[in-house]
C-alpha cells in the first residue's frame, strides 16, 4: 500500500557535508515519517545539480570537513537565492555545524579568510585558536519548555544577530560561542545547531515539528491531529 | 652512542626485565622511562634496522603482523611490535625489549600510529612507508582526513628516500607530490567500462586538482577503488600489483588472485584482502618469491587475533572491533557472507578508547541486516539507547530485539540464544568488558 502522503528532502551537499553521522537526520525523518503514514524519500542536492525550493518539502544541511566546506561555500552561492527562499517560506531545515555557519552571513574559514554564507539568515561565526568545545550537551527552549541532548565538536563560534532567537540555552556543555550561552538558532521552521549525536536521532521532537510543519504546508487544510499525537520515545 | 644512549637504554631494558619477570607485563613503560633520560634514544636503537613503517587507519596491525609472516620466509629474525604499543614509547620498548640481532642489517616491521610517524622519522629513516588507508576515525581524537594524512606526511619528508608502498586506490596518497619512490597496489578484478559515484556519506571523493566530485570505474569499498575525475582527467596510478580477482569468500576465509597466483587468508572481509595485499607487495619489495608469500599466508600462526572464536556452551561466538563506520562496514559486509542463521550483539562504549562521540554509527549500513540471516539481535553496552534506536531505524524487527544493557547479561544470555553462531560488535572498552566476562566464566581460557 502506497502512503497516502509524501514527502521529498533535499539532503545539501549531502557527498560532501556528512560528517558525525549527520546522514541519521535524513534517516530518523524517514523512520518517524513513515510511522506517520507519510512517505518521506530524499535526493542529494550537490556541485553538479541545481537547487528548486519549489522540488523540496523539507532540508537537511550537515557539517563537512574543513576542505569540502570551502567547495560547498563557492558553489552554494549559485544556489543562494533559492536556499534563501526555501529558508524564508518557512519551510523545515536543520542545518548543523558548517550548514548552519552556511547559511548565515559569513564564517572565518581556517587560513583566517572570510567566506560568504547564502546570508538567509544574520549570525556570523568565527574561529577558536588550536582549540574546540567537544563534548555532550545539554539545552533547553525556552518557549516550548523542551530539553535537547547533543553531542558538539566544533572550532567555529557563532554569533546570533538580534533578530535571530537560539535554539535553546544551554544547560551543560558550551554551544554556539562558549560565552553567551546560546546554542544554535530557530528561525521559522529552520533548525540551527551544532548538534550532532545526530540531532533529531537524540531529539525526536524537533523531527516531529518538522514532519508535521512539512505536511500542513503541503496539504493546506487537512488534519493532522492523528499524526500530531505520535509519541516520540526517549532514544539519549 | 653517547653516554646518555648508553644509560637510558640501559634503564629501559632493566625497567623492561623488571616489569616482564615480576609484573608480567611490558607495555610502554620502558619506553618512557628510556625517552624521559635521552629523548633521541630511538636513534641508537633502531640504527642498524631496515625499519618498514606501516601507518594508516584501518588495518595497521593486520598489515604489520601479515608482513612479518611473508617477511620470515626470507629474513631470519623480524623485529615487529605488538597491537597496541604503536606510538613512540611503545616503539622504544619494542627496541629495548628485541633479542641482539644475529644479522647485520636485521629488518624491522613496525606499526605507528598516523600522528606518531614524525616522532619516529626524526631519529630513524627507513626503507619503506606502507600507507593502508585513511577514513574518518574517532575524530573527536584526531580531525580530519586531510589533517591525518598531513600528519603521515610530516613524517614521510623526513625520509625522502624511503619508498612509499600505497594502496593506489586511496586517492588521497595520490593527493600530494612526494620526492619518494612509489609503489602502488589495488584491485583491478573489475569492469573498466563503469562509471559511477561513491555513497552520499562517503568522505574523501574530492578531486584534489580541480575539486569535482570524483567519478570510479569501481568502488571496492568506501571511498576506494579505480577512481577518476571526469572535469581534468585525474586518475588512479599505474598499479605495480593488483588483485586480479576475488574467487570465494567467507566470514573466516578468502581466497583470491594477485599476479596470477592463487592465495588464501584465514580472515574474511574485503578490506583484508586489501591487507593482504600490502603484505605481498612489501614481501616483493623484499625480494620474497610469490610461492614462499603463498606459503606464508597458509602458515596459521594466530594472525588474525582479532577474529577468534570462541565456544559458548557450544555457540560459536566471534568478537569483533569496531571503531569507525568503515570498518563497521566492513564488518557488516563480512558477516552477510555467512551462509548459516546468526545472532547479532551490537554493543556501544563511549569511553575515550571508544570514541566518546557514537555519532558515528549512523554512518554504519545497519540497513542490511534486516536482509540477513539474523534470528536474534542484542543491543547493549553504556550507550545502549543510541545503538538500539539505531537498529530500530535500520528495520530491526522489535519482536526478535532484546536490549541488555548490562555486558555480564549479555553473556549469560548466550548459551539461551537461537543459533550456533554468534557475532558480537563491539567497540574497545566494551570488548574489553566482555572478554573479562567470558574469561571470569571460563570460557575463554588464560585470562583475556
Amino acid at each position: 500500500m502506497s502512503a497516502k502522503y509524501s514527502l521529498r528532502i533535499a539532503h545539501l551537499y549531502g557527498d560532501l557535508m556528512n560528517t558525525y553521522g549527520d546522514l541519521g537526520n535524513v534517516l530518523v525523518l524517514k523512520y518517524y515519517g513513515k510511522q506517520m503514514g507519510v512517505d518521506v524519500s530524499s535526493n542529494v542536492v550537490s556541485l553538479d545539480n541545481d537547487f528548486k525550493a519549489s522540488d523540496y518539502d523539507m532540508a537537511v544541511f550537515g557539517g563537512g570537513q574543513d576542505f569540502e566546506q570551502t567547495i560547498v561555500s563557492k558553489d552554494i552561492q549559485t544556489k543562494k537565492e533559492e536556499i534563501n527562499k526555501f529558508i524564508h517560506e518557512g519551510k523545515p531545515m536543520v542545518a548543523i555545524c558548517g550548514g548552519y555557519q552556511l547559511i548565515g552571513k559569513y564564517y572565518i574559514g581556517a587560513k583566517g579568510e572570510k567566506i560568504q554564507g547564502t546570508g538567509a539568515l544574520d549570525h556570523y561565526t568565527g574561529q577558536q585558536e588550536n582549540h574546540r568545545f567537544i563534548g555532550n550537551i545539554e539545552i533547553k527552549n525556552s518557549e516550548n519548555g523542551e530539553v535537547y541532548h547533543g553531542f558538539e565538536n566544533h572550532q567555529g563560534i557563532t554569533f546570533l544577530s538580534k533578530n535571530e532567537k537560539p535554539l535553546g540555552e544551554v544547560i551543560k556543555g558550551h554551544g554556539n560561542n562558549g560565552e553567551d550561552g546560546t546554542e544554535g538558532a530557530i528561525y521559522k521552521n529552520t533548525y540551527c545547531t551544532y548538534f550532532h549525536g545526530p540531532i533529531l536521532a537524540r531529539n525526536g521532537q524537533i523531527a516531529k515539528h518538522m514532519l508535521i510543519s512539512a505536511l500542513k504546508q503541503k496539504y493546506p487544510g487537512q488534519d493532522f491531529s492523528q499524526q500530531a499525537s505520535l509519541k516520540i520515545p526517549a532514544t539519549f | 652512542m653517547s653516554f646518555r644512549s648508553s644509560l637510558a637504554e640501559v634503564a629501559g631494558k632493566s625497567s623492561y626485565w623488571i616489569l616482564h619477570n615480576f609484573f608480567h607485563g611490558g607495555s610502554s613503560f620502558p619506553g618512557k622511562i628510556t625517552t624521559q633520560i635521552d629523548p633521541k634514544v630511538l636513534k641508537h636503537l633502531g640504527a642498524n634496522y631496515r625499519v618498514i613503517i606501516v601507518t594508516g587507519t584501518n588495518g595497521k596491525t593486520l598489515t604489520t603482523a601479515i608482513t612479518t609472516q611473508v617477511l620470515k620466509k626470507k629474513f631470519n629474525q623480524i623485529l615487529t611490535n605488538p597491537s597496541g604499543s604503536n606510538m613512540e614509547q611503545g616503539i622504544v620498548t619494542t627496541f629495548l625489549e628485541a633479542k641482539k640481532p644475529k644479522t647485520q642489517k636485521p629488518v624491522a616491521v613496525l606499526e605507528v600510529d598516523e600522528a606518531n610517524v614524525v616522532k619516529v622519522t626524526k631519529y630513524i629513516k627507513p626503507i619503506a612507508f606502507v600507507l593502508t588507508n585513511i577514513f574518518r576515525d574517532q575524530m573527536d581524537r584526531y580531525g580530519e582526513i586531510y589533517t591525518t594524512y598531513k600528519k603521515i606526511i610530516n613524517g614521510i619528508k623526513l625520509a625522502p628516500k624511503a619508498t612509499i608502498i600505497a594502496n593506489g586506490d586511496a586517492s588521497i596518497f595520490n593527493s600530494v607530490k612526494l620526492p619518494n619512490p612509489k609503489i602502488y597496489y589495488g584491485f583491478k578484478n573489475h569492469d573498466e567500462s563503469q562509471d559511477m559515484k561513491a555513497k552520499p556519506n562517503t568522505d574523501g571523493v574530492i578531486c584534489p586538482n580541480c575539486h569535482n566530485i570524483l567519478h570510479y570505474h569501481y568502488i571496492s569499498y568506501s571511498n576506494l577503488g579505480d577512481y577518476f575525475c571526469p572535469h581534468c582527467g585525474y586518475h588512479r596510478p599505474e598499479l605495480n600489483y593488483h588483485l586480479d580477482q576475488i574467487d570465494h569468500l567467507t566470514p573466516t576465509s578468502s581466497t583470491f588472485e594477485i599476479d596470477g597466483h592463487q592465495l588464501t587468508i584465514d580472515i574474511g572481509g574485503v578490506y583484508n584482502i586489501y591487507n593482504a595485499l600490502a603484505a605481498y607487495t612489501v614481501g616483493r619489495f623484499m625480494g620474497v618469491e610469490p610461492e614462499a608469500i603463498q606459503q606464508a599466508f597458509q602458515s596459521n600462526e594466530h594472525v588474525f587475533g582479532r577474529q577468534e572464536e570462541i565456544n559458548v556452551n557450544g555457540k560459536k561466538v566471534t568478537i569483533i572491533l569496531v571503531k569507525n563506520p568503515v570498518g563497521l562496514n566492513q564488518v557488516i559486509d563480512m558477516i552477510s557472507t555467512d551462509k548459516e542463521p546468526f545472532s547479532f550483539i551490537g554493543l556501544l562504549n563511549a569511553n575515550y578508547a571508544d570514541g566518546i562521540d557514537t555519532s558515528w554509527i549512523w554512518d554504519g549500513d545497519f540497513e542490511r541486516l534486516p536482509h540477513m540471516n539474523i534470528k536474534k539481535y542484542i543491543t547493549g553496552g553504556e550507550r545502549y539507547r543510541d545503538i538500539t534506536f539505531r537498529l530500530k531505524v535500520a528495520g530491526v524487527n522489535e519482536n526478535i530485539h532484546t536490549v541488555q544493557p548490562d555486558l555480564e547479561k549479555v553473556v549469560d544470555g548466550i548459551p539461551s540464544l537461537p543459533t550456533k553462531r554468534v557475532y558480537i560488535l563491539a567497540t574497545y572498552t566494551a570488548m574489553l568488558q566482555v572478554r573479562k566476562h567470558l574469561a571470569e566464566k571460563g570460557y575463554i581460557k588464560g585470562g583475556f
